[in-house]
């Protein structure tokens, strides 16, 4: 292409009007920390990790005894020992993505593993929801075949609530709390999508096009 | 020891520096973002300098870490959309200097290169600053027949730009 070439020539030939740096600007340079999406996204991750690793370590004890007096406390210690074993190998595929991003790799590449890194994350996130969502379901049906031991235990009638309607008040706030926690959440997602890896997402498809 | 490393780095930037000039010009569109740009390249530069073994040249590593700085890991800041766009600027002075077609010619085309995305300005980049098929092909990832293939189709759609 004519212009192509015109401007390649004029390209290498011209000053193209740059801006020259001193030395000691440049050294200033290396003592700025970096802004970089890579770093942002380390930070999110971690932040997610821990929130969602947090979670088991704030259940009230009360919480706790309950279980025990409806008869599913070993049910959880077991459940919680599993929880925490996928916990170690989410966290360890997270470790080894993350350092698994390079530089100096190939424009595709870098693309990749930073994708494959969030994407260990975003497992994590499904898999602590799916739980969620499982778990709750399991307990709020058990609970509801045995309303009336629950509702001894809560010591509810000491609390004024009325019986009949309990077991559905009951389920109802589980379906509310539930629906704000997943609306929260996808939230927060789109939140990251847009501002992090929105441009991301569109450049590694475009390099992917190019390759099929 | 760390001392003599800042030392060779800096001095082998200060020396390359038009490279990530370029980059910088290229992918934003303001001097502020410039700036931004061209610190965060040089950060990720030192970063990765420890692991420069030498057995390609300085500028050809710097080629992958600014391109790949700029489109992957800088994020633009949103706060600094600047009305001015100081290439639209130095071209308004250029022009009253030169008045031949060629620079007119010159300008359309460097204003159609960056409305280009990303990948493709990456491409036509690598392109002007005369690197091989094989080089470009290497620092974008891709096979090198496609970066052919993808060089051409760029060039269309350059084509398209400026004949609308």
């Amino acid at each position: 292409m004519d212009e192509l070439d015109i401007l390649k020539k004029q390209w290498q030939s011209r000053e193209q009007n740059l801006p020259k740096l001193s030395y000691n600007q440049i050294y200033k340079m290396l003592l700025k920390k970096s802004s970089s999406i890579v770093k942002w996204i380390f930070i999110i991750s971690v932040a997610e990790l821990l929130f969602w690793i947090s979670l088991y370590f704030i259940i009230p004890e009360s919480d706790l005894e309950i279980m025990d007096k409806m008869g599913i406390g070993k049910l959880i210690l077991y459940s919680d020992i599993f929880h925490f074993s996928i916990f170690g190998i989410f966290i360890y595929y997270f470790y080894k993505n993350f350092k698994s991003i390079q530089v100096t790799d190939s424009v595709r590449i870098l693309m990749r593993n930073i994708l494959k890194t969030r994407r260990t994350v975003h497992y994590f996130v499904y898999y602590n929801i799916g739980m969620f969502i499982i778990s709750s379901l399991v307990i709020t049906i058990y609970f509801y075949t045995r309303s009336e031991q629950l509702y001894e235990i809560m010591n509810f009638a000491n609390q004024g609530v009325p019986q009949e309607n309990f077991a559905t008040v009951f389920i109802v706030a589980l379906i509310i709390v539930a629906i704000i926690v997943v609306g929260l959440l996808a939230l927060f997602y789109w939140f990251i999508y847009g501002i992090l890896l929105r441009r991301l997402k569109i450049n590694y498809k475009e390099l992917k096009k190019m390759e099929d | 020891m760390n001392q003599e490393l800042e030392h060779i780095f800096v001095t082998q930037l200060e020396e390359n520096q038009n490279i990530v000039h370029k980059i910088c010009k290229l992918y934003t569109n303001d001097s502020d973002s410039h700036n931004d740009l061209f610190q965060e390249i040089t950060i990720q530069l030192w970063r990765a300098f420890p692991k420069f073994r030498g057995d390609s040249k300085f500028s050809t590593w710097m080629y992958r870490v600014a391109l790949n700085t700029a489109i992957t890991l800088y994020r633009k800041s949103k706060r600094r959309i600047s009305t001015q766009d100081y290439e639209t600027v130095s071209f308004k002075i250029k022009a009253e200097e030169y008045d031949d077609t060629e620079e007119q010619q010159l300008k359309l085309m460097y204003n159609a290169v960056r409305e280009l995305n990303d990948i493709d300005k990456a491409l036509v980049f690598l392109y002007l600053e005369d690197k091989s098929y094989r080089e470009i092909s290497e620092t974008l990832g891709i096979s090198e027949v496609n970066a052919r293939v993808k060089m051409n189709r760029t060039k269309d759609k350059l084509r398209k730009i400026l004949n609308p």
